[in-house]
This record gives structure tokens, C-alpha cells and sequence, in this order.
């Protein structure tokens, strides 16, 4: 039966490193059906239409390599699986999630294709394939597609699903340094690096960030005092609790004075600079309604400020921007404000903008503001008439490299006093760049979670590093963001293996967690003893704050369907090629596609790490190339040419001489084991372990910088020992 | 009988080392020597039967009405539940006036107390009604209103006996132990390393429960529900009996456990409903375990029940409830080891699910529920079971603090019995709660009760630290300032960030954060409060210690440079040297055991202090063989003095010296009052264990200039004639000035002096009688503030002091400082000294400098 259909078989989540590349990809296997005998070339007006609804497609380089390169694809002809996969891309580009990574191949049989996308998150990639089909379909069909619909949905349904735009900042920072990173929840709290060594962050929060200090930033009052009690200059005022007071209060301090709420966040009920009775009665209700306390202060001269303060240093420091009007004697302000205020490509509604819209009806400041000149929303102001709209709120200049030493260093004092680690510290002053006594300027306020988007798009100045700042905070140059992480694969010999290696990081005094077949283990203690090579519970061993080790063994079943459970391993080990046998339900027919497959075990290796590969596999052993880490070679004997070779260029080998297991590097060498010890003859009679495994787990241990005295006795204990597993 | 001024002494001061409340208290004549043998005590014993014995300042002597309210304030505090024990009244010189002193607890309490004792003496004297029950629960209430909460209070009782310093930052329960860069902070059971992620984390159950799963941790399998078909289909995979609770809940609220049926499913969901997002997760059996975890440790552990009553079979459920809230252990709030059970409509919706209301009577020995959950706050009961947990459990427990990443956490278990793993008896971790509350560990209902607020403070101050900075007070009449500065400027040389107050104003770390006179407690508790300070330097003036008393309980070192013939006596019933001495003596009384008094061996009235020192001595003075010096050389204690123009400080056989031309602050010794100044500083920075080469180093580096101490000793050349200024105000100051400058060759001599009003007359006159043995030249004036002195008086005074002056010759007086300085000036040439005695130390130091720099801009040009 003839069909020219798009149909999915099957979509996979691909959760780590995969045989694609790296990062998490969607992997959808399509069955494109007599669509084989239409690439794009042979559809008429297929490629005007497609680029009609995605004119953004002339950006993709594809394997062109230049912009336009997909077109000239397009034009020469290509099947709807490779159009699909760079029309999801773009979906999602132009709905705010950046991918670039993507691939189709054929799986084999006639029609059936694997298209691959990166995703930053499944939910959304799905829903962005499933419209990439349908457009591609549309096209074909020359039916109307509502992309303008389809990006808005996917746009919004990324604003709720992924990470918002600062804790992206500085995952990303994080990322260039090789950092991992999980997301921990379905908001905003990340973990950075693996383990006993991970540092965590919710938006602008860090793991240090104190609770206490938290409490004394939003507590406005209790803030001040203890600002001023060490010096830093702050404005003088009272907490107030009727209208009276509160002009009773502004009298005292004198005027102009701001009015506020105590316990207020951002700028809601704030009022600025009152010099009469009836304006400071009517703040007084306004930050009452707040639903706290309310405060009277000198009201302090000069602009306002948001200096961000990062593990005890001024990173990056903004001016607020004063909205205003002038009238031309026609428009209301309200229009005026539309047409010279928000007409600003600043300005929006979401996060992403700089600048807030300025409604009326959500700025009550504002309308305070106007009242205080005579207006509201409808007057109309005279010609050329001066109307400021609003002073709070908008922080978009960056003025980082005009901040004052002393500036700088009282807004860190202020952030170590509340005792605050990352702080937006707000401060009035007149000019940045002058010391704050002379002039007269002081911090009004130290803020906890400070958002960290108007210093990466500022309206104007340049974007500053705040994300590498706040990974620096987090990790010095000293530190070390991963745990050792051991990766094995092979057709066999892998459990055994997993199992000692891991007895072997217990026994240098680890926490060390193992994903096996046999189960997902901690230490001494099985945490669950099925399915411990799934994605999902071997990653629950670099959550775990306490691992400080950890070992996965991985098959090529695993590694097709879910990706590996970590980013990156120190060492990588591979006992045996798999064989493909059993795998034909994901379209693997034959065993040469399997060292395409194991490879991603080697893709995965450090830079500083190890491969630890079976010598006497060549199949195996040509895998090396694709480490960017040194490479261990094993074998059962120390004659094997590869053995013989590597050793001659230094490299470190592991084998058996006759009943010795040797390590050796060149010249030196190390007879680790011998297995006429009744204890390693037992182990391997009772084939706890075979004589292969013994040489993978001797050599990753080496790798892993375990002494040899160690390993030997870690030998002969395992399995014996009670609790041992 | 009238109370005048009242003022709380906040820190240890001239009466004891208690915060106490002082009153100015004056008494009628027939008010004075009354008891015994006065209706008043009959008809006070009468209202107030529990008031303690009234006796005279010694006992035996008569007592007077203000005897009488400072035992009232006393016994009404102790009625009210307060801890104190001290009081005094002492009679001042002024017949009549009394000083009451009271300790107090609570500063609003003792304050209350006074007021209401007041009152009650008012209605002896007036015979008419007083109600003491209504006194005694308005203090108590407030009592318990101000004083910190069991939880807090358990941890700050923890850091008084390790010997840490505390202070509450809000009337809440934040409190700030340590000093300076020591300091740390916790707000009930959370400390400032409590991370507010984890806080967030432990909020939110199912995240919570996703991480402990990850940990290993055994967790109630479940998860959220997005509506009531949701829930009850995970209830359905989960299995009966579930639980139902609000996503992100606290105290239990809207909780309902053991669900076994769609029905009483559909109420519950209802209920946690109305508090957000619903999870069901699987019923655990067994009881509830409350565990807490302080750092990586278990330090304690509670079986919590839920409010219960048992039936009898007569009573009904409400008469029932009545009995067990009649316990006199059971209070109102948060106080007492258990809490009232509450007979409200939640207690009766919950006596509706086992088919019974208020009225009902229970069979014998059936238990009643009285609420969902187990917390204290609603009645529930918690027993001790510290010692049972077993290890695993302890351990898991561990992990799932840590996982969350709370440093003090209560860790919800819910298990059959905490003898045996949870793994074995399907026990899980339901929750981890953030600022746990502690009263159930510290008295449970049943079973010992646990320090945990040592846990905590053991967590905070680990190694045996206890917060404290060294603290180095200085008192005296004359050198103070100077004093201060150079310790402080020692201190900076051993590379420590350095606070110090003094009456030029406050500075940390070489910033001035404050100007004025900060000479008082105010400024040296900021000090105390600043994140930046490793040591501290303080300036203790009277004035501070008088109204407030110290803002330390201990210094580390006590400093007490002179007391010379004295300096403001006369004031607030300071009259005599020895008023003056007891009073300034007192940082020697709270110098730490651990701690040195530096002690001036030349100044009777200082050496004597020695006696009251807690700490050890060091004892300075020009003069090696100044007979208490020596005594203490020879016993092989700690001495500094001068020899052979060397600093030596000696302790037994070992000794230091730095030659005093390495000093410029001494001019090669010349200066006297300048060395002494030395030698003190010296032993102070030796007290505190500076190394000798950073002393070494620190006093050549230390001048004397308007910018290192201005207003003392300061040098000037103005055309070839010798110009210094100094701050000196009393006869010791100018004596001391007068030996200085003996010192210093000149021709003519000149001096420009004001008198401060606030002296006595005696101490003005002998100022000019002082110089008119020196001085050829005396320009007068008057200074900026006369206090309350007329016109021309102060003048006259000085005028006096210089009738039949040895070698003064010409006197002028001039109006303002200024005017004077110029006056000065124009009578000098090169070769003479001027000695400017200043009175606004900035403004006239600036005008000073103005006129030098002029003449060199001449010399220039």
C-alpha cells in the first residue's frame, strides 16, 4: 500500500552522552513511507513554502558548512527526516531554547529514519518535532501551517520548562569550565559538579547563601541598623504605624523623605521623595496595603544603583533609569507613555526584556508619581512639559567600570554584614564614580536572589560575566567540581570488574557509589537490587552528597536507549566489543555498527582521565583514538605486540606473567599481584572474578592513583570481607 | 517618695557585673531611716507578703523608702519567675537622694518592676488598694513575651557556660554570638550556616523525598497529585492505607494519615486541598520519631503521640480533656514542657471520625485522638528516645540531612520502633524539617531531656573556640587617647584587623566609621558588631560606664594609664578620687581570668586595683625602681619600664628592650607622660601575645601628627619657633605637658589655655597656677561651651589661678579660639615655644596647620 506519510515509530529521550554527541538528544525514528521516492527537488513549490513559513532556515549551515547551506540542500534535493530535523531546530530556536546539534540517518530497512535533535528539555522537544512533522506534512501537501501559533506555544511552554535566563548564565559559565551541571527540580535549582563535590544554585541563590541573612535582607529596618552600626552609610528614618506618624516621623528626620513598606520586596509601595503632608499620608496607605510594617527615611539625592556583589567583590553595578514624558499638549499620558516609553524595543511584557512595560495599572508608584505633578492618566500635559513617570524599578545601565573603590567596598561590607554571599545591593548617590560619605549617598537596601538579568542585557553599557563570577564563587581555580567517575562497557567481564574496582575506591576510604547489573550500591550497602544500570537510578549516585566516588557499568543497550548517566568519567573502560545480537529492536543489525556504538565510552573519557582497553580486542583496542585522555592497555600477556608497542612509547601497560599481574610503564614495572596467594587462587577458582577482570580493575585502579600495596590486599579480601558484595 | 532618673546598666558595671536597672530615688524626711518600726512595713508585709527582708545599706542600719522599692523591684522580678538575686541602695551626699539599683533579667521586666513597685508604695503610704496579681501577671506576661524562647534559649544558656558572648539583634529570637570577625548568628534552631536552599528544599516534600531516594534514604513512595481522579488513582498504584497532606505544609496542617477508604479519601484530599498542592504517598505503620540532627551528628530523639485521652468509662471526652489539660505542666504557649490540649473544631471533626462527640463517654481504656499529628504546640506529648536509635538509623537519618543540606534539621521517621533498621520494618523518612523546634528534646514529656542547645553551640564553635576577639580596654585620667591609638596601631602590626573607639570617634580596620566623642558602650558594641574586626581597642570613658555600663562582659586586657588627682569630679555623684578610682576600676574587675591588668605602679590609686584584678597584672613606670614595680619584678611577674633610655620589659629572668630613640612618639624619652603612654601600650600588645619585633616595629612607626593622634602632643614649626597643641584640660595633663616641655630648649614661653565650665573651681585655678611656673606668656580664653557657667567666670578663674605666678609676666585674654591662636602666633620668634592648649580638637588643629603651611608657602616663594 502506497502511503506518503510521516509516521513515528518511536521517540527516545536520549538522558547523557549518546552515540550522537554529548548532550541530551530526542531521537525519533520515523517511517517516511513512499515520502523516499520525494526529496525535496522533485516537490514543486515544497521548498518556496517551507522557507516561506521558517524564512529563519537560510541560517543553517548544515553540512554545507555556510549560511544557506540547508537551502542549497533543499534545492539539490533532501528527505523529509533531514528537513524535519532542521525544522525542529529552528522551532525551538525561534521559540527561545538554543540548539544547534541535529542528525538524520537512515536506520536500514527502506523508509525508516533516525532523526535526532539536541533538546534542553523532552517536554518541549517533543511537542517541537511533533509540530516539525506536521509543518514538513503541511508543506508537502501545500496545506496552511499557524507557525505563528505553534512558536508562541512552544515559547511559552519553554519560559515554564527550562531553566529561566540567569541560573542559565551561570550553568553556562559553569559549562566552560567543564562543570556538570543536573537540574534538580522542574524550577530553578541546579547542581554544579558531581557528588561529595557539588555546589548548588536556585536562580541567584547559592548552597552558602544563609538562610538567617535571607531573613535579615527582607527584614528593611533590622538591615539598616546593622549597617550603620558598622559604619556604612544608610538613610536615617523610623518605622511609623498611622499617617500621623508618619508625617510626625518626616518632620523629624526632614524632608523630602521617602515612605515605604518594611518588609516590602522590589519597589511595590515604595513612594520617593514627599515634602507635604498629604503626599506622605497617602504613601503611608499605599505602603501599608503591602501588608507590613511601614517606614519613613530621608529621602537621599542622587540616582539609584544595583551593585551585585559576588563572594565579597562588586562584579557588576547598574544606574536606574528614570522614566519620563513630554507632552505635546494632545496625547494623555497615558498615550504618552505608549508612545515614548514603552515603544521602546526594551521594554516588554517577559523576563527576557531589560526594560518593564510601564502600565499604569500595575505601577501604582507611578500614579502616585503623576499625582504628585497634578496628573493622572488622562490629563493631557502642555507642550514640551516635563513629566516624570517613574524613578524605581528599571536598572538597566550598566556603569560597572564607574564604581568608586570606596563605593564598592562599603556595598561588599554591607553584603557581609547581613552576611549575604551573592547580594543586589541598592544605593542612592549622585555620581558612582565619587566616594559615598562626601556626597551624601547611602545603601538603601541589600537584597538576597538578586536577578541577574539586567547585568547580562543591559540597556546600555556592556553585558557583564556575572554567571562566570558566580561559578568562580562557587568554584576557586583550587577546587575540584567532579568525583572520580569509572565507566565500563564489554560483552562480558563488566560486573565483575565494576564490582572490584569499586571495593577498591571503598578501600582507599571513599564513598563510593556502583550502578551495576547486579543492582545500584553505596558503599557496603545495596540501595536497590534490580535495574541499577538505568539512567534514572545510576544517576542517583552524583546527586548523593556524600559519593565521592563512583563506577557505572554500562551496555550497548543502555547506551542506545538512554545515554550515559554522566557527562564525563576519569576512566573509561572496555573489556570486550559487544555484539549486536538482542539489539535488532533499535535497529542495530549487524556487529560492525557496534564499535560505532561503544565508542561514546571513549568520547566520554577527560582530558586528564584514562581509557582502560582490552589490548587482545582490536576492535576494542582502535577505540583509543577517540580518548582525549592516556589509554592503559590490558592483556593476558605482555608479549602481545600492542602491549609491546605501547609500552615502548611509554604508555602504561597491565598483564600476566606467568602467575604475576604486572603493572608497568616503560621500563618500570610493578608485580602487583601473584595468583598463587591461596586467597586470589580462591577467588579465581570460585570465578568470583576471572583473570580478565582482575587486569581491567588492576589497571583502572592504577589509573585512579590507588597505591599497589592497596590493591593487593584489596584483592585478596574481596568478596570475603563481611558485607562485602 | 520620687524616682528622678532611671537608666539600665546593659553591661557589668560600677555596682556589679549584673545588668541592672538604676533609679535616682528621693525620699521625704519622714521617708529616710523608717523601717523598722514604721507602719509601712506592717501594711506593705500585709499587700506584699513575699518581699524579702528590709534592711539599711549595712545591715542593722535603718532603711528608707527607696530601701523599700529596690527590695519590692527585686521580689516583684523573683515573684514573676525572673532569676535575680542583686540589689543595692546607696545614700549619695545629697541628703535624701538615693541610688537604687536592681538587677534585672529582661530590661522591659526590671523596668516594669520598678514601676510597679513604685506603685506600690504609693499605695502603702496612701493606704489604698494595690493588686498584686495584676502586677505579678503583667510580668510574667511580659516576661515571656521579651525573653528568648525555650529553643533559643537553650542554645544561648550552651554558650554562656563555654564562655561565648552573646546579644539579641531583634526582639525576636536572632541572636549574635562571638565578636567581630568571630561573630556567628542563629535565629532560633537555624544557624548562619543554614543554607536557604536547603531550607527551600526541605519545604518541598516531594523534592525532598526525590533527593533522599537518591541518597538511599527509605522514603514513603508517592508523589503529587494533580486532582482528586489523580490522587486517588496514585492512591490506587501506591496501595491502601495512604496518607494525604498539602504539598508544601508545616505543623501538620491539613494532614490526614491511615486512609482506607474513597470516602475518607475524598475528606482528606479536600482538606489538604485548601493548603495547595496535594501529595499522597504510602502510610507507614508504626509511630511517629522525631530525630534531630545537628552538623553530622543524631544528638536526640522523641516518640511523638498525637493529643489523647483515655476513656474510663464515667467521663465524658470534653470532661476528660479537662483532666489532662489540668496538669500543671501543660501551659498555654510554647513555655512549659507539654502544652494544653486543644478542644477545638479540629479536635471535633477528629472525634467525628471515630464516631464520637464532646459529650460522649469512651469505654474504659479506649484511646481518643484528639488531632492528626503529633506536635507539641497542640497538646501532643513527646518521650525521649535518645538512646534506642540504632545506628542504621542514626546513619540514614545523617544522610538525609546532609542530602538536603540543612545543618540542623528534625528528621520525620515513621517507624515501628527505632531499635532496628528502617529497612527491616518498612519505616521511612517522611520529612525534613529547617528550624526545628527543641523543647521536645529539652524537656520532653516523658524521659530525659538533651542539651541540644550544647549540640549546637558544639556544631558552631567547634575546638573549644568561644567567639571572643581579644578586647583591650583603656581608662585613666590623662593618656587615654594616645594610648588607644598606639595599642591599636601594635595590634595592626601583628597584621590584625583592628577596631577602635575613642573620643575622636570610631575605626575599623583604619576607616573611620563614626565621629565624635565614642568613648561610650554604644560605639564599642558596634565595634563588637562589625564583621571586620579581629581585635578591639577601647577608649572607656566615665561618662559611657556611668550610663551605661560596659559592652563587654570581659575584656582580655584592662588598661588603666592614671588617675593623677582626677579629672570631672563632681559630676553625677563622682565627688572624690576614690569615687573616681571605684568607678574607673571597674574594666580591672572584668578583666578575663585568663586576661592582664595593665596598671600604672607610679599612681597609688592605680596600682592599688591590682588587688581586684581577676586576671594577672602588669604593672609599668618610668622608674625601675618605683617601689611596686619592683616588688613585682622581683616576684617575677610582668613589668615594663624605662633604663638607660631603653623600653624593658621584663618578666623574670627573660627581658626585651627597644631603645627609645627607636620611639618618636617619646622624642628619645623626653616627653614623660608620652613614655608612660608607651610602656602601657607596650604590656598591652605583649598581653595579647604580639611578637616583639612587630612591637618593635610598630612603635617607630607610630607618630604623633594631627593625622595619628590629634590634639595630643602635637609638634609644629611655625617661623623657627616651637608650636605644640594638645587636648590637656586638668592639672595632671598640664603638669605632665609642663615636665615635656621643660624638656624642650626655648627662649620665651607662651601659652594659649581656655577652661572647660564642667571642672570645679579649684581644678580650673590650678591649671594657670601650674603654668605661671613655666610659661612667660599666658593668652586666655574662653572656650566654645562654658556649661552653664556666666559669662567671664571661667576667665576669672584662670585669672585667679595665675595671681603671683612665679614667671609668668604678661596675661592677655582674648575671645575665641581662633582670636587667640593669632594673639599667640604674632608675640612669637624664632626660637620660642608656644604651647596651644585647644579645645575643638579638629577645627583648631586645621587652623593651626592653615597658619604653618602659610609660612612655608612664603618660604617657598
Amino acid at each position: 500500500m502506497s502511503s506518503k506519510d510521516i509516521k513515528f515509530i518511536r521517540i527516545t529521550h536520549l538522558k547523557g552522552p549518546n552515540i550522537w554527541t554529548y548532550r541530551p538528544v530526542l531521537e525519533a525514528w520515523i517511517d517516511i513511507g513512499d515520502l523516499e521516492d520525494c526529496p525535496s527537488n522533485v516537490l514543486p513549490g515544497f521548498n518556496e513554502r517551507l522557507q516561506e513559513m521558517l524564512p529563519g532556515l537560510i541560517e543553517h549551515r548544515c553540512s554545507v558548512g555556510e549560511r544557506g547551506g540547508f537551502l542549497q540542500r533543499l534545492v539539490e534535493g533532501t528527505w523529509p527526516g533531514h528537513i524535519m530535523e532542521h525544522v525542529a531546530l529552528e522551532l525551538q530556536n525561534r521559540a527561545g531554547m538554543q540548539t544547534g546539534f541535529g542528525k538524520a540517518r537512515e536506520a536500514g530497512p527502506r523508509g525508516i529514519y533516525k532523526v535526532v535533535i539536541r533538546t534542553r528539555n523532552e517536554t518541549v522537544s517533543r511537542v517541537a518535532i511533533q509540530a516539525a512533522r506536521d509543518l514538513v506534512m503541511a508543506a508537502i501537501e501545500n496545506r496552511p501551517y499557524p507557525v505563528k501559533e505553534v512558536i508562541a506555544n512552544l515559547t511559552q511552554m519553554v519560559d515554564r520548562l527550562c531553566i529561566g535566563p540567569s541560573t542559565a548564565c551561570i550553568v553556562d559559565a559553569a559549562a566552560d569550565r567543564n562543570i556538570p551541571a543536573i537540574r534538580l527540580n522542574d524550577g530553578n535549582l541546579v547542581q554544579l559538579g558531581y557528588g561529595a563535590n557539588q555546589r548548588r544554585i536556585w536562580t541567584a541563590e547559592t548552597d552558602q547563601t544563609s538562610a538567617i541573612a535571607e531573613g535579615v535582607s527582607k527584614d528593611k529596618d533590622l538591615t539598616k541598623s546593622l549597617l550603620a552600626n558598622c559604619g556604612v552609610p544608610v538613610p536615617e528614618g523610623r518605622n511609623v504605624s498611622s499617617p500621623a506618624e508618619a508625617w510626625e516621623a518626616a518632620q523629624e528626620i526632614g524632608l523630602p523623605v521617602c515612605v515605604k513598606p518594611v518588609d516590602g520586596n522590589h519597589a511595590r509601595g515604595v513612594s520617593l521623595e514627599l515634602r507635604t503632608q498629604s503626599e506622605i499620608e497617602a504613601a503611608y496607605h499605599l505602603a501599608e496595603a503591602e501588608g507590613s510594617e511601614v517606614l519613613v527615611e530621608r529621602h537621599i539625592l542622587g540616582d539609584e544603583h544595583r551593585l551585585l556583589v559576588v563572594g565579597g567583590k562588586v562584579v557588576a553595578a547598574n544606574k536606574g533609569e528614570v522614566a519620563s514624558i513630554v507632552g505635546d499638549g494632545i496625547h494623555t499620558v497615558e498615550e504618552l507613555i505608549e508612545s515614548q516609553i514603552n515603544s521602546d524595543p526594551r521594554r516588554g511584557e517577559e523576563e527576557d526584556f531589560p526594560l518593564d512595560t510601564v502600565r499604569l495599572k500595575d505601577h501604582t508608584t507611578a500614579v502616585l508619581e503623576l499625582k504628585r505633578q497634578g496628573l493622572t492618566g488622562q490629563s493631557v500635559p502642555e507642550k514640551d512639559r516635563h513629566v516624570l513617570v517613574m524613578r524605581t524599578g528599571n536598572m538597566a545601565m550598566d556603569v560597572t567600570d564607574l564604581v568608586h573603590p570606596d563605593v564598592a567596598e562599603l556595598a561588599a561590607l554591607a553584603a557581609r554584614i547581613v552576611g549575604l554571599d551573592i547580594a543586589g545591593v541598592d544605593l542612592v548617590a549622585q555620581d558612582i564614580s565619587k566616594p559615598m560619605k562626601a556626597q551624601g549617598a547611602a545603601i538603601v537596601e541589600v537584597n538576597a536572589g538578586p536577578g541577574l538579568l539586567m547585568h547580562l542585557k543591559p540597556a546600555s553599557g556592556s553585558p557583564r560575566p556575572v554567571g562566570q563570577a558566580i561559578a568562580a564563587h562557587l568554584f576557586d581555580e583550587n577546587s575540584e567540581p567532579r568525583i572520580p567517575v569509572v565507566g565500563i562497557i564489554g560483552q562480558e567481564n563488566t560486573t565483575g570488574t565494576s564490582h572490584l574496582i569499586a571495593w577498591l575506591l571503598h578501600l582507599q576510604g571513599l564513598q563510593t557509589g556502583l550502578s551495576s547489573a547486579k543492582g545500584l550500591f553505596l558503599g557496603q550497602r545495596c540501595l536497590q537490587a534490580q535495574s541499577g544500570m538505568e539512567w534514572e537510578s545510576a544517576q542517583r549516585l552524583l546527586i548523593n552528597r556524600s559519593v565521592q566516588a563512583a563506577v557505572f557499568e554500562t551496555t550497548a543497550r543502555h547506551l542506545l536507549a538512554e545515554g550515559l548517566p554522566y557527562d564525563r568519567c576519569q576512566v573509561g573502560v572496555i573489556t570486550s566489543m559487544p555484539k549486536a545480537a538482542g539489539l535488532e529492536d533499535l535497529y542495530i543489525q549487524s556487529d560492525e555498527q557496534m564499535p560505532n556504538v561503544v565508542r561514546t565510552q571513549m568520547d566520554v573519557v577527560l582530558s586528564q582521565g584514562m581509557a582502560v582497553l582490552n589490548a587482545e580486542d582490536d576492535e576494542v583496542a582502535n577505540l583509543a583514538q577517540y580518548c582525549d585522555g592516556e589509554v592503559t592497555y590490558f592483556a593476558s600477556s605482555e608479549d602481545h605486540p600492542r602491549i609491546v608497542q605501547h609500552r615502548s612509547e611509554n604508555g602504561r601497560v597491565v598483564f600476566w606473567r606467568k602467575n604475576h599481574l604486572v603493572l608497568a610503564q616503560g621500563p618500570q614495572e610493578i608485580e602487583a599481584l601473584n595468583r598463587h596467594l591461596p586467597a586470589i587462587d580462591k577467588l579465581l577458582k570460585n570465578q568470583h572474578l576471572n583473570c580478565t577482570e582482575v587486569l581491567a580493575a588492576c589497571a583502572s585502579a592504577w589509573a585512579l592513583g590507588i597505591q599497589t600495596d592497596l590493591i593487593r590486599a584489596g584483592i585478596k579480601s574481596f568478596g570475603q570481607s563481611p558485607g562485602a558484595h | 517618695m520620687e524616682v528622678s532618673r532611671i537608666r539600665a546598666l546593659r553591661g557589668p558595671n560600677l555596682w556589679s557585673r549584673q545588668t541592672s536597672i538604676e533609679a535616682i530615688v528621693s525620699c521625704e524626711p519622714q521617708e529616710r531611716a523608717m523601717i523598722p518600726g514604721n507602719e509601712f512595713e506592717k501594711q506593705l508585709r500585709r499587700i506584699f507578703p513575699a518581699v524579702g527582708p528590709l534592711e539599711g545599706t549595712r545591715p542593722g542600719e535603718p532603711a528608707s523608702m527607696a530601701h523599700a522599692l529596690e527590695k519590692i523591684t527585686l521580689s516583684l522580678q523573683n515573684q514573676a519567675g525572673c532569676q535575680v538575686t542583686f540589689s543595692r541602695t546607696t545614700a549619695t551626699e545629697e541628703e535624701g537622694i538615693y541610688q537604687v539599683v536592681v538587677q534585672y533579667t529582661e530590661e522591659a521586666v526590671g523596668r516594669l518592676a520598678l514601676s510597679w513597685a513604685e506603685k506600690l508604695c504609693q499605695a502603702v503610704q496612701l493606704q489604698s488598694t494595690f493588686d498584686l496579681n495584676q502586677a505579678l501577671s503583667e510580668l510574667r506576661d511580659l516576661d515571656e513575651d521579651v525573653r528568648l524562647g525555650p529553643s533559643t534559649g537553650s542554645i544561648v544558656d550552651a554558650a554562656v557556660l563555654k564562655g561565648i558572648p552573646y546579644r539579641r539583634l531583634t526582639e525576636g529570637s536572632m541572636v549574635q554570638f562571638g565578636w567581630g570577625s568571630k561573630q556567628r548568628r542563629i535565629q532560633a534552631a537555624e544557624t548562619d550556616t543554614t543554607s536557604a536552599i536547603a531550607e527551600s528544599i526541605a519545604q518541598d516534600k516531594d523534592l525532598t523525598k526525590s533527593l533522599l531516594l537518591a541518597a538511599g534514604v527509605p522514603v514513603p513512595i508517592g508523589r503529587p497529585a494533580k486532582d482528586l481522579e489523580d490522587a486517588w488513582q496514585i492512591a490506587q498504584n501506591i496501595g491502601l492505607p495512604v496518607v494525604v497532606k498539602p504539598q508544601d505544609g508545616n505543623q501538620g496542617k491539613g494532614v490526614t494519615v491511615n486512609i482506607v477508604d474513597r470516602d475518607l479519601f475524598n475528606q482528606a484530599y479536600e482538606t489538604a486541598a485548601r493548603y495547595g498542592e496535594v501529595l499522597v504517598e504510602k502510610f507507614l505503620p508504626g509511630s511517629d520519631y522525631r530525630l534531630l540532627v545537628v552538623g553530622n551528628k543524631l544528638v536526640a530523639a522523641a516518640r511523638r503521640e498525637p493529643p489523647l485521652v483515655v476513656g474510663d468509662g464515667t467521663h465524658t471526652v470534653k470532661e476528660l480533656v479537662d483532666k489532662v489539660n489540668a496538669d500543671p505542666r501543660r501551659g498555654d504557649g510554647h513555655s512549659t514542657s507539654l502544652t494544653k490540649i486543644k478542644f477545638d473544631n479540629i479536635a471535633i471533626g477528629r472525634l467525628k471520625l471515630q464516631d464520637l462527640e464532646p459529650n460522649s463517654v469512651p469505654e474504659k481504656g479506649r484511646r481518643v485522638i484528639l488531632r492528626n499529628n503529633a506536635n507539641l504546640s497542640t497538646g501532643g506529648t513527646a518521650t525521649d528516645v535518645t538512646d534506642d536509635v540504632h545506628a542504621e538509623v542514626a546513619a540514614r537519618v545523617v544522610a538525609a540531612a546532609q542530602m538536603v543540606g540543612v545543618d540542623i534539621c528534625g528528621v520525620d521517621v515513621v517507624c515501628e520502633s527505632v531499635l532496628k533498621p528502617l529497612e527491616e520494618q518498612n519505616g521511612g523518612v517522611v520529612e525534613v524539617n529547617a528550624a526545628p523546634g527543641l523543647r521536645m528534646h529539652i524537656s520532653p514529656s516523658f524521659g530525659k531531656g538533651r542539651n541540644v542547645g550544647k549540640a549546637v553551640i558544639d556544631h558552631m564553635f567547634p575546638n573549644g573556640d568561644n567567639g571572643r576577639i581579644p578586647i583591650i580596654a583603656v581608662t585613666g585620667t590623662n593618656g587615654k587617647t594616645t594610648t588607644v591609638r598606639l595599642t591599636a596601631h601594635l595590634l595592626k602590626a601583628n597584621h590584625l584587623r583592628v577596631g577602635m573607639t575613642n573620643t575622636d570617634g570610631v575605626y575599623v580596620n583604619g576607616r573611620q566609621i563614626d565621629d565624635g566623642d565614642c568613648s561610650g558602650p554604644r560605639s564599642a558594641r558596634n565595634v563588637l558588631m562589625h564583621p571586620d574586626v579581629d581585635a578591639a581597642v577601647f577608649e572607656t570613658a566615665r561618662g559611657g560606664l556611668l550610663r551605661e555600663g560596659l559592652a563587654f562582659d570581659r575584656c582580655q586586657v584592662a588598661i588603666v594609664t592614671n588617675m593623677g588627682s582626677g579629672d570631672h569630679l563632681g559630676l553625677n555623684y563622682i565627688t572624690t578620687l576614690e569615687d573616681l578610682s571605684v568607678l574607673k576600676r571597674v574594666i580591672v574587675l572584668n578583666v578575663a581570668p585568663d586576661g592582664m591588668a595593665v596598671l600604672n605602679a607610679a599612681d597609688p590609686q592605680v596600682a592599688m586595683m591590682a588587688n581586684m584584678c581577676p586576671g594577672n597584672v602588669t604593672f609599668f613606670a618610668l622608674d625601675p625602681h618605683q617601689p611596686v614595680l619592683a616588688t613585682h619584678r622581683a616576684q617575677g611577674k610582668r613589668v615594663v619600664y624605662t633604663e638607660n633610655g631603653n623600653i624593658v620589659a621584663q618578666q623574670g629572668k627573660k627581658s626585651f628592650r627597644i631603645p627609645l630613640s627607636d620611639v618618636p612618639l617619646t622624642r628619645q624619652g623626653q616627653i614623660g607622660f608620652q613614655t608612660e603612654n608607651v610602656l602601657a601600650a607596650v604590656a598591652a600588645a605583649w598581653a595579647v601575645n604580639v611578637p616583639w619585633e612587630n612591637i618593635a616595629q610598630g612603635l617607630s612607626t607610630f607618630i604623633s601628627d594631627i593625622q595619628g593622634v590629634p590634639g595630643r602632643f602635637n609638634v609644629f614649626d611655625y617661623k623657627g619657633a616651637t608650636l605644640i597643641a594638645d587636648y590637656g584640660h586638668n592639672p595632671d595633663a598640664i603638669q605632665a605637658l609642663v615636665h615635656a616641655v621643660d624638656n624642650m630648649p626655648a627662649q620665651k614661653r607662651v601659652v594659649v589655655i581656655s577652661g572647660a565650665g564642667d571642672r570645679r573651681d579649684q581644678d580650673i585655678r590650678d591649671q594657670t597656677q601650674i603654668l605661671g611656673t613655666a610659661f612667660d606668656e599666658v593668652i586666655l580664653y574662653q572656650d566654645a561651651c562654658q556649661r552653664g557657667r556666666s559669662d567671664g567666670e571661667v576667665i576669672q578663674l584662670l585669672r585667679e589661678g595665675l595671681a603671683g605666678a612665679a614667671r609668668t609676666t604678661h596675661v592677655q585674654d582674648i575671645q575665641g579660639e581662633f582670636n587667640a591662636i593669632d594673639t599667640a602666633l604674632a608675640r612669637l620668634s624664632a626660637g620660642d615655644l608656644c604651647l596651644i592648649l585647644i579645645d575643638q580638637v579638629e577645627a583648631a588643629l586645621a587652623y593651626i596647620q592653615g597658619k604653618v603651611n602659610e609660612t612655608q608657602l612664603t618660604l617657598s616663594k
